[in-house]
C-alpha cells in the first residue's frame, strides 16, 4: 500500500503545479473504489454471475410449467384444500375449495419432452436448456412477506438481500461498474429492502436502474451524466478538482485513508466513459433487437431490461435482477380473479426471456451465467372465492434455473397431483438460496456476516444444497 | 428413566407385547425384528442425517433432537419428547411423519406403511435396543458471566498517580497514563482555527461562517474556548445535531417499506428529540419517557404531551404489516422493539435469546421471555389483513378535554341514532341467515360466475355470509347463474335477493329458465326489495322435479353497480302463506337523514382537529408470556414471569404488578443509578460521535462478542460523572470537548502511526469524514441559502405514499423526510443511517458514486452555482481577494500557495466575459465541493 500511494502523491504532486497537463485517466491503475475485492469461493463456481428474472406477483404453476391433468377431470368439484391462508388466518385445514382447470394448453417440447403451456411456447422452445424446479415451497401468504423472504430469507426481520450477500461472498468482476444491479426493481412489497446491503458494508448495496412501471428506455444509473458543463469543461473543471486533492493530500501526508478520496473520482471519471456504453442498447444490431422483441410494442420494455442484462453479464457485473413488475399491491402476476390475464403477461416475458436464453448460449455466456425465472410464490389449483382467478400459493411451484452449472432438460421435484403442495424432494426457499450459492462456489454456512454479537447467513440456520440438480 | 408397563387394550397383529418399554438386554424377538427391520432403517435414513450425536459433531443437528440413542429419542429435542411410548397421539414424532406439525423428513413425506410402522412400534412401547445417552446442555453462569466488565458495578476510579500537571482535565490523565505506557507520542495541540472549525461541526453540524471564525481568532483570552462551547451547546443548532444521532439509534423513519406506508405524525417524535437534547433533558428521564412515557405521571400538560410523543419510538419499526399470521407479528414486532432497547440503551444483543441461549453472553433464553413479555402487553397494531400502527389524540388540557368529550358523546349518539333510521330505512338491516330462508335458497356462494366479482358485506341487509357485486365495471363480461335441483314437480315462486343502494343499476336483467321457457325480468336495484327489504319476486313458474332450474344474472347493458345475494325458489302452498305482519317502524325522511348526517360531520371535523401522535397501548389482558421454542410462534414452553436481564441486576430484582405490562419497570430499571450498562453506553456514544470511535468500539454491544473498552477508567469515570451531573448529557459533552484530548491536532507522526495505527490510544484527533448531513448542510451554509427553520411536519402535502419522493429544500437535513423507500439520494450515498436498524456507529465509505453524486448530481451543482452568485455579489474583491474568502468558507482557511496558484491560474486562463466568469466561478466552487478539506474534518 505505502510505496503505491507514495507514487500516486508523486505523480499527482507534479500535476498538481502543471494540472492544465494532467492526463485525465489512465495515469493511474485502478484502485480502491466500488467494486470489492474478488475473495476467493469456497470451491470451484459452476456459475460466475446470475441472472434472475423476478415474476413479482406469483405465476400459477400449473398455468405455465407444472403440468396437472387431473385438474381437467376434476374442474369445476368441491375438495378438500389445505388453503395457506385460511390456515394461517383460522388454522382451518381441509377448506372446501372448487378446482380451477388450466385456461392453457399444455404441450410437450424438445428432446427432454417437458411440459410447456400455450402461456410460454418461446421458453417452451428451449425447454431441452432448462432446469425446472417443481417443488418449491417458501414463507409468508402475502407479497410483502414472501418477497422479503425471497430476496433476503426472512418475512420481517432486516436482512441484507442476496444479491448483496453475493457481491460481498465474491466480490465484482470489473473495476467501473457496480457489482450488483437491480433492474426495473419494484417500488412496492419491501421495495428497498429487496435489494438493500441491511447490516453488510454500503458497498454491497444493489445498484438500481429505473424502477418497475417506468420505461426501461428511461432506465439509467444516477449522476453518470453532467448536464450543466460541456464535456471540455467538465474535463478542466475534474482536472482542477484532482489538483486541488492532489495539493490537499500532501497537506495529509501521512493519511493513507485519504488517497481514496482521489481514487473515488478516478473511478467514477471512469464509469462515467464506460458505462453509459453498457447501457446504450442502440449498439445492438437489428437482430439483436429482434431476438429480445425490442421496438415491438408489448416486448419493448422486458426485451430492453433482458438486453441490458446480458450486456452488464458481458461487463462483469455480479449478479443481476431484472423485475418484471410493477408498484401495485397486487402485483403484476397476482390475478386473484380474471386468471385470463396472465396472458398478457406472459406476452410480454415469453420472447424477450426465450432470447436472452438463445443470445447467452450463441456467446458462450450460458456455461458460466446462471439465469433464474421465478416469483416470491406459486398460485392455488383452485378458484379464489369461486370465482374467476386464483390465490397466492407458498406450498407448492415452481421456479426453473438455466445455464451455470446446472442439468439442463430435466425436471425435479413435484407438487401433490392437483400441483398444490411440494410433495417430493420439496425445495424451500432457503434451500434454493443455498443452492445458487453453491452453484457460484459459495458454502451457504461458511458465507457469514458478524452482526450484533453474532454470525448472520442468507440461509439463517437452514438451507439444504439440492446436489441432484448439479 | 423409570419405565412404566403398559396394558393395551389392542392387539395389534396379533403380537401383544407385554413388555412393552423393557430395558434393552430384555427385548423380546419380535420387537427386536420390529425395531431393526423397520424402524431402525428409517431412522438411520432419512433422520440421522440431522438428528444424531454424528450431526451434532457436524453442526447439522437440528431442532436439539437426537434420534441416535434410546435415551435421545424419549428425550426428544426443543419441542419436546419425539415419542411417548405407548401413546402414538402424544407422539410428536408421528405427528411430524404425518405432516400434521412439523413436516419431517423435510424433503418428502414417508409412506403411509412406513408411517403405520412406527406407529405400531410407539403403540408397543417403542422397544428400543439401542444404548448411548443425550449429553446435558451447559447451562449459563450467570455469577461468572457479572464478572465481564460491562455488568461490574460503575465506580467512579481514583486518578492515576502518573498524572502529569499539564493535564487539563481527569479525561487527559486517563488517557495520558495509558499512552506514556504505551510510550506513544502526542500529536500537537490543534490551532486555534482547526479547532473552531471542528468545534461548529461537532455540536453543530454546521461549518462557522468566516466571520465566526475570525471572531474566535481575535479572542486570544484564555477563556475564548469555554465561552464558544458555551454559547454552541446553549443554541438550538445543538440539539438538531445531536437528536439526529439520537435517531440514528432508534431507527427513525417516517415511512414503512411495505407499499409505501408514511407515518404522518412521526415527525413529532423527532421534535420531541430535538427539544430534548437542546434542553438537556436529563438521560434517564429520556429513557422513562420513551419506555413509558404514556404510564408516567405529569405535573404539567406540556410534560404529559411531551412524554406521550415519546412513546411513538416503539412504533417505528419497519414491520411487515402484511404477514398473515398475526400471532407471529406480533412476537417479531416485540421483538424490533426488545432490539431498540437492549442494543440502544444497554448494548446488549439479546436478540440472540428468542430461539436459544445466548451463545456468547450469559443470556438465558428465559430472559428474552421475561422482557418479551413486558412488550407482549403493550399493544403495538391493530390486526387487520394490513395491520395498522396505533395513532391517538394528543393529550389536551382538562377543559378543552371535557369540551372534546362532549362533542364525541354527541357525535355518537347522533351516529347511532343515523344508523337506526337507516337501518328501518333498509328493512332491517341484520343478515338473514341462509337457514332461515324458506324453500330452495342459492346462495351468491354457490353460483356460477364469470367475470370477476367483488365480495362485499357492506349493505348488512343480505341473505347468507354477504353478497357480490360487478365493481359497476366489465359490462357484458359477467354474470352470476344460479341453480337448484327442485325436489317436486310444482310452481314456485322464485325470489331474488340484493342489497339496494343510490350506486346500484336500475335495470338489471335477470331471466328464469323454466320448465316452459324463459322469461326475463328486470329488477331495479336502487329501490328497497319489496319482500322483507331483501327479496324481489320474478314471479311464479312450473318446474319439473330433478331438471336443473335456473335464474341467470347478467350486467349486459346495465349501468352502475349490479348485485348478487341469492335466488329464493318457494312452493306455492308456501308462497301462498300470508307472512306474521310485524309493525313496521316508518322509515325516516330523507330530509331529517341528511340534516343529521350534517350535523355529524360538523361534529367530527371538530373532534378531528384535534392532533394526534404515533404511540402504544396497555394490552387488556395482561399476562406472562411463554418461551417460544426455536423462535416459533407455534411450538410454546414454559411460562416466564416478565423480568430483566438477570446479569446486568444489580440488587434485587424488581416486581412486575400483574395490572399492567411492566414497561414502567422496565424503564426504572434501564434508567436506575444501579444498572451497569446503561450510563456506560450513554458516554461511550458520546464520546464517540465527537471523537468518531468510542472507547469501546462497538458501541451497540458490550457484550463477549463486542469490543473492549480502550480506557475502561476513563470508561468508569465518565459514566459516574454522568450520575454525578444527573444525567445531563451537556455537561459531560462539555468536559469532553474542553480536554485537551479533543483539541489535539490530527496530524498523524510517523513514530505514533508505526505503534498505534488506528489511534486507539488517542495520541492523535482522528481525521474524519463529514457525514451526509454535515456535507448536506455545509453546502447550503457555504451559499447563504440554510433557512434555520426549526421543527414540524416536512412531508410535502398530498404526499400519498413515499415511491419516488422528490426532495429538496433549504432546510436542514435532519428535517428532510426519513422515507424508507425514498431516502435523500445524498443521504444513501453518504452512509446515513439504516433507519430500519439500531446503528450506533455508520459506515463511512469512500465510493465512486459518491464522486459520481459530487461531480454530476444537478442538486451539488446548483448548491455550487448558487454560491458563486453569493460570492459574486461582493464586487469589491479581486479574483485572490474573493478565492480566500471562498476558501474561508468552504474550508475555514485560506488558500495554500499551490491551490491559489492553482485556482487563479484556472479563473483567469479563459475567455473573461461576464458567463464564462460566472461559470469558472462555478466550478471553483464545486471543485472545492469535492475536495478532502471540505470533506473532512482535521
Amino acid at each position: 500500500m505505502l510505496p503505491f500511494a507514495a507514487n500516486r502523491r508523486q505523480a499527482l504532486g507534479a500535476a498538481a503545479c502543471g494540472f492544465g497537463q494532467l492526463a485525465l485517466h489512465g495515469l493511474l491503475p485502478a484502485s480502491a473504489g466500488a467494486s470489492a475485492p474478488i475473495q476467493t469461493p469456497h470451491f470451484a463456481p459452476r456459475a460466475k454471475r446470475v441472472i434472475f428474472l423476478f415474476m413479482q406477483g406469483g405465476p400459477s404453476q400449473v398455468d405455465t410449467f407444472d403440468y396437472k391433468p387431473l385438474l381437467e377431470k376434476r374442474h369445476g368439484t368441491n375438495l378438500a384444500f389445505d388453503d395457506a391462508r385460511t390456515i394461517a388466518k383460522t388454522g382451518k385445514r381441509g377448506s372446501s375449495q372448487l378446482v380451477k382447470k388450466s385456461l392453457w394448453k399444455f404441450r410437450q417440447y424438445g428432446e427432454s419432452g417437458r411440459w410447456v403451456s400455450d402461456l410460454f411456447p418461446e421458453i417452451g422452445s428451449h425447454a431441452d436448456q432448462l432446469c425446472m424446479l417443481h417443488s418449491l415451497h417458501t414463507e409468508g401468504i402475502a407479497h410483502g412477506p414472501a418477497t422479503l423472504f425471497l430476496h433476503c430469507g426472512a418475512t420481517n426481520l432486516v436482512r441484507p438481500s442476496m444479491g448483496s450477500w453475493v457481491h460481498y461472498g465474491l466480490g465484482s468482476e470489473n473495476d467501473n461498474l457496480p457489482g450488483f444491479v437491480s433492474i426495473c426493481p419494484s417500488p412496492g412489497n419491501g421495495g428497498a429492502r429487496n435489494y438493500d446491503n441491511a447490516f453488510l458494508p454500503p458497498m454491497y448495496r444493489g445498484t438500481t436502474l429505473g424502477s418497475a412501471g417506468r420505461p426501461a428506455a428511461d432506465a439509467r444509473i444516477k449522476n453518470l451524466v453532467n448536464k450543466r458543463y460541456q464535456p471540455g469543461q467538465q474535463q478542466q473543471q475534474y482536472a482542477l478538482l484532482q489538483a486541488l486533492n492532489a495539493a490537499q493530500l500532501a497537506r495529509h501526508s501521512a493519511d493513507a485513508t485519504l488517497d481514496s478520496v482521489i481514487g473515488s473520482f478516478e473511478l467514477a471519471w471512469r464509469m462515467q466513459r464506460d458505462a453509459p456504453s453498457v447501457l446504450d442498447l442502440e449498439r445492438e444490431t437489428e437482430a439483436t433487437l429482434r431476438l429480445y422483441g425490442i421496438n415491438q410494442k408489448e416486448t419493448n420494455d422486458f426485451g430492453r431490461e433482458c438486453l441490458l442484462a446480458r450486456r452488464m453479464c458481458e461487463a462483469g457485473v455480479r449478479y443481476i435482477q431484472v423485475t418484471y413488475g410493477d408498484s401495485g399491491a397486487n402485483p403484476a402476476w397476482d390475478q386473484h380473479s380474471n386468471l385470463p390475464k396472465h396472458a398478457d403477461h406472459a406476452r410480454r416475458v415469453d420472447r424477450p426471456i426465450a432470447g436472452l436464453l438463445t443470445d447467452l448460449k450463441q456467446r458462450g455466456l450460458l456455461e458460466d451465467t446462471l439465469v433464474w425465472w421465478g416469483a416470491e410464490f406459486g398460485r392455488t389449483p383452485y378458484a379464489q372465492d369461486r370465482g374467476t382467478g386464483r390465490d397466492h400459493n407458498p406450498n407448492g411451484f415452481t421456479v426453473w434455473l438455466a445455464g451455470g452449472g446446472v442439468k439442463p432438460g430435466i425436471a425435479f421435484g413435484a407438487t401433490d397431483e392437483f400441483g398444490h403442495m411440494a410433495v417430493q424432494e420439496k425445495i424451500h426457499m432457503h434451500d434454493l438460496h443455498a443452492t445458487i450459492l453453491h452453484l457460484m462456489g459459495i458454502d451457504h454456512q461458511r458465507l457469514t456476516y458478524r452482526y450484533s454479537g453474532r454470525d448472520f447467513r442468507l440461509t439463517d440456520v437452514h438451507g439444504r444444497v439440492v446436489q441432484e440438480i448439479f | 428413566m423409570s419405565f412404566r408397563l403398559f396394558l393395551l387394550p389392542l392387539v395389534l397383529g396379533g403380537q401383544l407385547s407385554a413388555t412393552a418399554a423393557a430395558p434393552p438386554d430384555t427385548l423380546s424377538p419380535a420387537d427386536t425384528e420390529l425395531f431393526e427391520k423397520k424402524i431402525r432403517p428409517v431412522l438411520v435414513e432419512p433422520c440421522y442425517s440431522c438428528h444424531s450425536e454424528q450431526a451434532a459433531q457436524n453442526k447439522q443437528l437440528r431442532g436439539g433432537l437426537r434420534l441416535d440413542s434410546r435415551a435421545g429419542i424419549r428425550k426428544g429435542g426443543d419441542s419436546g419428547p419425539a415419542i411417548v411410548a405407548g401413546k402414538p397421539a402424544a407422539s410428536l414424532l408421528l405427528q411430524a411423519l404425518r405432516y400434521e406439525t412439523l413436516e419431517m423428513p423435510p424433503r418428502a413425506p414417508l409412506s403411509a406403511a412406513v408411517i403405520a410402522n412406527f406407529q405400531l412400534w410407539i403403540t408397543r412401547g417403542a422397544p428400543d435396543p439401542r444404548a448411548g445417552a443425550t449429553a446435558a446442555k451447559p447451562r449459563i453462569d450467570l455469577e461468572k458471566g457479572r464478572l465481564h466488565w460491562a455488568y461490574r458495578p460503575i465506580e467512579k476510579p481514583r486518578l492515576p498517580g502518573t498524572a502529569r500537571a499539564s493535564a487539563v482535565s481527569p479525561i487527559d490523565t486517563f488517557v495520558n497514563a495509558r499512552r506514556e505506557a504505551a510510550k506513544l507520542p502526542r500529536a500537537p495541540v490543534a490551532t486555534r482555527r482547526v479547532l473552531v472549525r471542528r468545534l461548529y461541526f461537532d455540536l453543530f453540524g454546521i461549518p462557522p461562517t468566516p466571520s465566526q471564525i475570525e471572531r474566535f481568532l481575535r479572542d486570544e483570552s484564555p477563556a475564548a474556548t469555554e465561552r464558544l462551547v458555551s454559547q454552541l451547546l446553549a443554541s438550538p443548532r445543538f440539539g438538531e445535531r445531536w437528536g439526529r444521532h439520537w435517531l440514528d439509534v432508534v431507527r427513525f423513519a417516517e415511512s414503512i417499506t411495505l407499499r409505501g406506508f408514511l407515518f404522518p405524525e412521526a415527525w413529532r417524535y423527532r421534535d420531541y428529540v430535538i427539544d430534548a437534547w437542546n434542553n438537556d433533558l436529563p438521560f434517564d428521564r429520556f429513557i422513562r419517557e420513551q419506555v413509558a412515557g404514556d404510564l408516567l405521571p405529569a405535573t404539567s400538560l406540556e410534560e404529559q404531551q411531551r412524554a406521550a410523543i415519546a412513546t411513538t419510538v416503539l412504533t417505528l419499526g419497519n414491520n411487515n404489516l402484511e404477514d398473515q399470521d398475526k400471532a407471529k407479528l406480533r412476537m417479531d414486532v416485540v421483538d424490533e422493539q426488545l432490539e431498540i432497547i437492549s442494543r440502544g440503551f444497554l448494548a446488549q444483543t439479546i436478540g440472540c435469546a428468542r430461539c436459544h441461549d445466548h451463545k456468547f453472553d450469559p443470556i438465558p433464553t428465559r430472559d428474552y421471555y421475561a422482557l418479551a413479555g413486558i412488550l407482549r402487553n403493550t399493544r403495538t397494531l391493530k390486526h387487520a389483513n394490513v395491520s395498522k400502527w396505533i395513532e391517538l389524540p394528543l393529550p389536551v388540557s382538562a377543559d378543552r378535554a371535557a369540551e372534546l368529550r362532549q362533542w364525541e358523546t354527541e357525535a355518537a349518539t347522533l351516529k347511532k341514532r343515523i344508523a337506526q333510521l337507516k337501518t328501518v330505512a333498509q328493512g332491517g338491516a341484520t343478515p338473514l341467515p341462509l337457514k332461515q330462508v324458506a324453500g330452495i335458497v342459492v346462495d351468491d356462494q354457490q353460483a356460477q360466475k364469470t367475470g370477476s366479482w367483488m365480495q362485499s358485506q357492506f349493505t348488512k341487509s343480505y341473505v347468507g355470509t354477504g353478497y357480490q357485486h360487478d365493481r359497476g365495471e366489465g359490462k357484458g363480461e359477467k354474470n352470476a347463474t344460479f341453480q337448484a335441483l327442485l325436489p317436486a314437480d310444482d310452481t314456485y315462486e322464485v325470489r331474488f335477493a340484493y342489497t339496494p343502494g343510490q350506486n346500484r343499476s336500475p335495470a338489471v336483467p335477470v331471466t328464469v329458465f323454466y320448465a316452459d321457457g324463459k322469461k326475463t325480468v328486470t329488477v331495479n336495484q336502487k329501490q328497497r326489495p319489496p319482500i322483507g327489504g331483501r327479496f324481489i319476486s320474478l314471479g311464479r313458474y312450473r318446474f319439473v322435479r330433478n331438471e336443473k332450474a335456473k335464474v341467470v344474472v347478467d350486467n349486459r347493458g346495465t349501468t352502475g353497480v349490479v348485485i348478487i345475494d341469492a335466488v329464493q325458489f318457494l312452493p306455492r302452498a308456501l308462497a301462498d302463506k300470508k307472512p306474521a305482519a310485524a309493525a313496521k317502524p316508518q322509515p325516516a325522511s330523507p330530509e331529517l337523514l341528511s340534516q343529521l348526517e350534517k350535523q355529524l360531520q360538523a361534529l367530527t371535523a371538530k373532534t378531528a382537529a384535534r392532533p394526534k401522535y404515533m404511540s402504544v397501548q396497555e394490552e387488556e389482558q395482561i399476562e406472562d408470556t411463554q418461551i417460544h421454542i426455536r423462535g416459533n410462534v407455534h411450538t410454546l414452553g414454559d411460562v416466564v414471569p416478565r423480568g430483566f436481564l438477570q446479569v446486568a441486576m444489580i440488587g434485587p430484582q424488581p416486581t412486575v404488578p400483574q395490572d399492567h405490562s411492566g414497561r414502567r419497570e422496565l424503564a426504572d430499571w434501564i434508567a436506575g443509578r444501579r444498572n451497569p450498562l446503561t450510563a456506560r453506553v450513554l458516554v461511550n456514544r458520546l464520546w464517540q460521535w465527537l471523537f468518531g470511535f468510542g472507547l469501546v468500539r462497538t458501541p451497540d454491544n458490550f457484550g463477549r462478542t463486542g469490543g473492549t473498552p480502550s480506557h475502561p477508567q476513563l470508561l468508569n469515570y465518565l459514566a459516574a460523572r454522568s450520575l454525578e451531573r444527573n444525567w445531563s448529557i451537556k455537561s459531560v459533552l462539555r468536559e469532553m470537548v474542553l480536554s485537551q484530548t479533543y483539541q489535539l491536532s490530527s496530524q498523524p507522526l510517523d513514530s505514533g502511526t508505526q505503534l498505534d495505527p488506528e489511534n486507539i490510544l488517542l495520541w492523535r484527533m482522528h481525521h474524519r469524514r463529514l457525514d451526509a448531513e454535515s456535507l448536506l448542510d455545509a453546502m447550503l451554509t457555504v451559499n447563504g441559502s440554510l433557512r434555520g427553520e426549526v421543527g414540524g411536519p416536512t412531508i410535502r402535502t398530498g404526499t400519498a405514499n413515499d415511491y419516488g419522493y422528490q426532495h429538496g429544500g433549504e432546510r436542514r437535513a435532519v428535517y428532510w423526510p426519513v422515507l424508507r423507500n425514498s431516502l435523500p439520494q445524498i443521504f444513501e450515498l453518504f452512509d446515513f443511517a439504516n433507519p430500519s436498524m439500531v446503528t450506533g456507529k455508520r459506515d463511512v465509505s469512500n465510493t465512486a458514486p459518491q464522486a459520481l453524486f459530487l461531480m454530476n448530481n444537478p442538486w451539488v451543482l446548483q448548491q455550487a452555482e448558487r454560491a458563486a452568485d453569493h460570492f459574486l455579489r461582493e464586487k469589491q474583491l479581486n479574483d485572490a481577494e474573493r478565492l480566500r474568502y471562498v476558501f474561508l468558507a468552504t474550508v475555514g482557511r485560506p488558500p495554500e500557495p499551490a491551490e491559489a496558484q492553482a485556482m487563479l491560474e484556472f479563473l483567469t486562463n479563459s475567455v473573461q466575459d461576464k458567463m464564462t466568469h460566472q461559470l469558472r466561478w462555478t466550478q471553483v466552487i464545486h471543485a472545492l465541493f469535492g475536495s478532502i478539506d471540505f470533506r473532512y474534518l482535521p
